[in-house]
């Protein structure tokens, strides 16, 4: 997948590969998410492939992203992107007058892709704005448990320290639930995710603790609340997020603590899972092994990497929390009880 | 909660099959127009030996005097004088009838039970309702012979006594007497209409969507033979006209919230006709709202409901659904001819036994299916995977308003000790959702008559099988009620008959410090309702009132 990753700039020349865009797209920007990624990868897909009618448009978007979900393991966050793409395409398509069915392909075309863009960069400013709902919750004196690798919740945390520009104008503790797995899958032993937003409010003067996953019942009487990111947010109000967070939402009701989740309402996804197990995506958390399988397993991949097959499931693995968890989804579109959720998705899918 | 609106049954023209037996075929009765509970199918050899019974066939008796006037127009001089010749023959008839005491002649002459008859007359009711009723209605018990008994029985006893025998906390709901036959009724009130108010009252029409859809079919029969007086217009007179239709089915039964939001459909669109349309084009552009109004909340509607509710059935799944909804019928039908494999346990409840055939339908379709009572509940529940559960409305706070023992359902599910909470998910259709909210059972409600609660099957039939007890009493039991129908059968006697040693509940009436409350309906709290599948996707239960706004107002 990584050696195509030209295509963006030659597309001319050789056919676009979606899934080599999207990848390219999530690799160069560190603070792109899953869905904007993916509407960006559309636009530039819809900028290459010369379509002439509006059916052959949406026929082309739906294959493309039919393609990247199947190719993509764990394709919830991003068809929260496509789907929203998709929708607006249609939208703007049905609406009468010039840029509608009746009119000039041209035009219709060349403005979907300038309102494309204009959507990916305000998708990109609702960080600024989720920080401006969200800094009102961080107050003088709190302790704030964290856990994972969003960047949400690491913006929210650090201008919440570098507010009005001194060291620290709220002063505020962070318990940093660290993961056990490595991210990176080249070194196992490499540092946890979430290290660098350690690290980046170590800088700005936060007393940061570490902790990890399995101490987070007996650090949560210490701390004030909860604030987790989410790779999605489905239409019951409840988060698909990194694995763990189910048990801190969990730990966090039973000992009575606000449990607040930091998204972006493009991350909201139509999607409705009954439970852990209802999910879209395949992953390999629990797989019963006796002695007779680990010795086949090893067998097998002895001439490929040994501990890949442990590996790989485990660290982008997500579990679900469900909605009565939740206290409240800090989103860009103000701060959403669980329930007001499906009130958002259908505002934007009716 | 038991919709069992028949798909294919949504266009007027359609006929259904199974109600085609208890008909004449010669009369053109609306009835046949109608959607008809499934698991009345079981019934018509009783219904079809009495073909001349009263209740049935008066109105669709009525139906062929009633077209045959509306069809050519007359002058109002002309019509007045018809009527009173009618009202006349009408009352000339009647006497006759009393003095015969049987109520198998009535039904035979056209119009002869249209008259507004004074409402205490209980022998006769007794005697003629009472009677036939028993004696059509085959195993399941009816409506019908409650009220009409009571009356006999007011007869005798001082009213008081009827006072007594309500239910103190749900007194409010007892104000409606329900209609007992179509007399008094208006005389607007179109043919289509009387046939389909006793329909409701008998529970041939039941459940939510069947009664909205056989509503919607009368109304739209309403409209065709209607008229438009001179003097007024069309959307402000039939407004008043529907108007009279609608008071006279909630006499027979109290109208559903998918009614209700269908009716106030239905007048909008009448308010938005233009006043310079011509009649018929008015009438024609109603009649296809009617027809788009009943394929796309209904039909196709319950065709998207049953298709994403599939995908929520996985290979190794045990559902459990209580009663029989129609929508949740079509979904494991339809996840079954998927080839998924999946067990269904079905949980039924006293007296009606509505899950019996959806028993019997998924059970001939090859399903697994297990059957139980709802005081089986916690076991039945004890390896359920899923709860798939019909409606009757849902309410703006996001309660579930639905067969009485649905809420005993999803407790159990969502409280189930020492396992994982088992997921419950509502098929609902978006017209059944109402802005009302409810915070109990008790404020809303229905109550239906008690005299169901008195078993009339014998003990030992215990599943959905066909039982062969069931079905061969009431055959016998119709002879004896027709032949000696001059003999004033009353409750105790016709009770003496069916059950071999009566009920210790027979005579509840005459016990002091007993009350029977038969209530129809119960309030689910949103937290045990985990997903609620609209046509519009699937929701929790908090985006009801969104939804039901987007829904009625575009």
């Amino acid at each position: 997948m990584a050696t195509t990753t030209e295509g963006t700039a030659q597309a001319g020349v050789k056919p676009f590969d979606i899934v080599a865009t999207y990848n390219e797209l999530l690799r160069s920007d560190p603070d792109l998410t899953m869905p904007i990624a993916a509407i960006e990868a559309l636009v530039l897909l819809l900028t290459h492939e010369p379509s002439s009618t509006i059916s052959e448009t949406l026929d082309l978007l739906e294959k493309s992203t039919a393609h990247l979900k199947k190719a993509i393991p764990n394709p919830i966050g991003l068809s929260a992107g496509t789907d929203l793409f998709q929708r607006y395409l249609i939208t703007t398509l049905q609406r009468p007058g010039q840029l509608g069915p009746a009119g000039d392909f041209k035009a219709i075309r060349t403005h979907l892709l300038s309102n494309g863009r204009l959507f990916i960069r305000r998708a990109k400013e609702s960080r600024e704005k989720i920080v401006a709902f969200g800094r009102g919750f961080i107050r003088d004196g709190c302790t704030v448990l964290t856990n994972g690798g969003s960047r949400a919740v690491a913006s929210l945390l650090q201008k919440a320290a570098d507010e009005e520009g001194g060291p620290s104008a709220v002063r505020f503790n962070v318990i940093y639930v660290l993961s056990s797995i490595s991210k990176n899958i080249e070194e196992p032993s490499g540092e946890p995710e979430g290290m660098e937003t350690v690290r980046a409010l170590r800088a700005k003067g936060v007393p940061v603790s570490t902790i990890p996953e399995s101490a987070v019942a007996y650090a949560l009487g210490k701390a004030d609340m909860v604030i987790v990111g989410a790779e999605g947010v489905v239409e019951n109000g409840g988060i698909v997020s990194r694995m763990g967070t189910y048990q801190i939402g969990l730990l966090a009701k039973a000992i009575g603590k606000p449990f607040y989740c930091v998204a972006e309402s493009h991350k909201f996804v139509r999607l409705y899972p009954l439970g852990q197990y209802d999910l879209p995506i395949e992953q390999h958390v629990i797989e019963f092994r006796s002695e007779e399988d680990i010795a086949e397993q090893n067998k097998q991949s002895a001439d490929t990497s040994a501990d890949r097959p442990i590996e790989l499931p485990l660290c982008d693995s997500v579990d679900f929390t469900p909605p009565h968890l939740i206290s409240a989804l800090i989103t860009d579109s103000g701060v959403l009880t669980p329930s007001a959720v499906s009130e958002e998705l259908i505002k934007i899918w009716f | 909660m038991a919709d069992s609106v028949n798909p294919a049954v949504t266009s007027s023209s359609t006929t259904a099959p199974s109600q085609a037996p208890s008909q004449p075929p010669a009369e053109n009765s609306p009835s046949q127009t109608l959607p008809i509970r499934d698991s009345k199918t079981a019934n018509p050899p009783a219904q079809s030996d009495k073909a001349s019974s009263k209740p049935k066939d008066a109105p669709a008796a009525l139906v062929t005097g009633g077209d045959g006037a509306s069809d050519k127009p007359l002058t109002p001089a002309q019509l007045k004088a018809k009527a009173k010749a009618e009202k006349a023959a009408r009352r000339v008839k009647e006497k006759a009838d009393r003095e015969g005491g049987a109520g198998a002649a009535g039904g035979s002459a056209p119009g002869a039970s249209g008259q507004p008859r004074p409402p205490n007359t209980p022998k006769k009711d007794a005697a003629g309702g009472g009677a036939s009723q028993k004696g059509v209605k085959g195993a399941p018990p009816r409506r019908g012979s409650g009220p009409v008994a009571q009356t006999g029985a007011a007869a005798a006893e001082p009213k008081k006594k009827k006072e007594d025998k309500s239910v103190a906390v749900f007194s409010h709901l007892y104000g409606q007497q329900r209609r007992t036959t179509v007399n008094g009724a208006a005389k607007e009130v179109h043919p289509a209409v009387l046939a389909l108010g006793l329909q409701l009252r008998d529970y041939v029409v039941c459940g939510s969507s069947a009664r909205c859809v056989a509503t919607l079919l009368a109304f739209k029969r309403v409209i065709e033979s209607y008229t438009t007086p001179l003097g007024t217009s069309l959307a402000r007179h039939l407004t008043t006209h529907l108007g009279h239709q609608i008071s006279y089915l909630s006499t027979c039964r109290p109208l559903a919230v998918s009614q209700g939001n269908a009716i106030r459909a239905l007048k909008l669109a009448i308010s938005r006709v233009d006043p310079s349309t011509p009649e018929s084009t008015a009438k024609a552009s109603l009649c296809d709202m009617i027809d788009n109004f009943i394929r796309e909340k209904i039909t196709v509607a319950d065709q998207v409901i049953a298709g994403s509710a599939v995908e929520k059935i996985e290979n190794g799944d045990v559902i459990v659904t209580f009663a029989g909804s129609n929508i949740v019928k079509q979904t494991l039908l339809q996840a079954h001819k998927e080839g998924k494999r999946f067990r269904v346990s079905i949980i039924d409840s006293r007296p009606l036994f509505e899950g019996k055939s959806l028993a019997r339908t998924l059970a001939n379709a090859g399903l697994d299916v297990q059957y139980s009572l709802v005081h089986a509940i916690s076991h039945a529940i004890k390896d359920a995977t899923k709860v798939f559960l019909g409606a009757h409305g849902m309410t703006s706070n996001g309660r579930l308003y639905s067969r009485v023992g649905t809420a005993l359902v999803a407790m159990s599910a969502k409280e189930r000790a020492g396992g994982v909470e088992v997921p419950v998910i509502v098929c609902c259709e978006t017209v059944k959702f109402s802005d009302r909210v409810a915070l109990d059972s008790i404020v809303v409600n229905e109550i239906a008559d008690a005299d169901e609660l008195i078993p009339v099957n014998s003990p030992q039939q215990v599943t959905g099988l066909p039982d062969p007890a069931a079905f061969t009493a009431p055959p016998v039991e119709p002879k004896k009620g027709g032949k000696a129908a001059s003999a004033a059968s009353t409750q105790e006697s016709t009770d003496s008959t069916r059950v071999p040693s009566p009920s210790p509940l027979a005579k509840w009436k005459d016990t002091p410090n007993l009350q029977l409350l038969n209530i129809m309906y119960d309030v689910t709290p949103a937290e045990y309702v985990d997903m609620v599948i609209t046509e519009m996707g699937s929701l929790p239960p908090s985006a009801v009132p969104i939804v039901h706004r987007m829904s009625t107002n575009p």
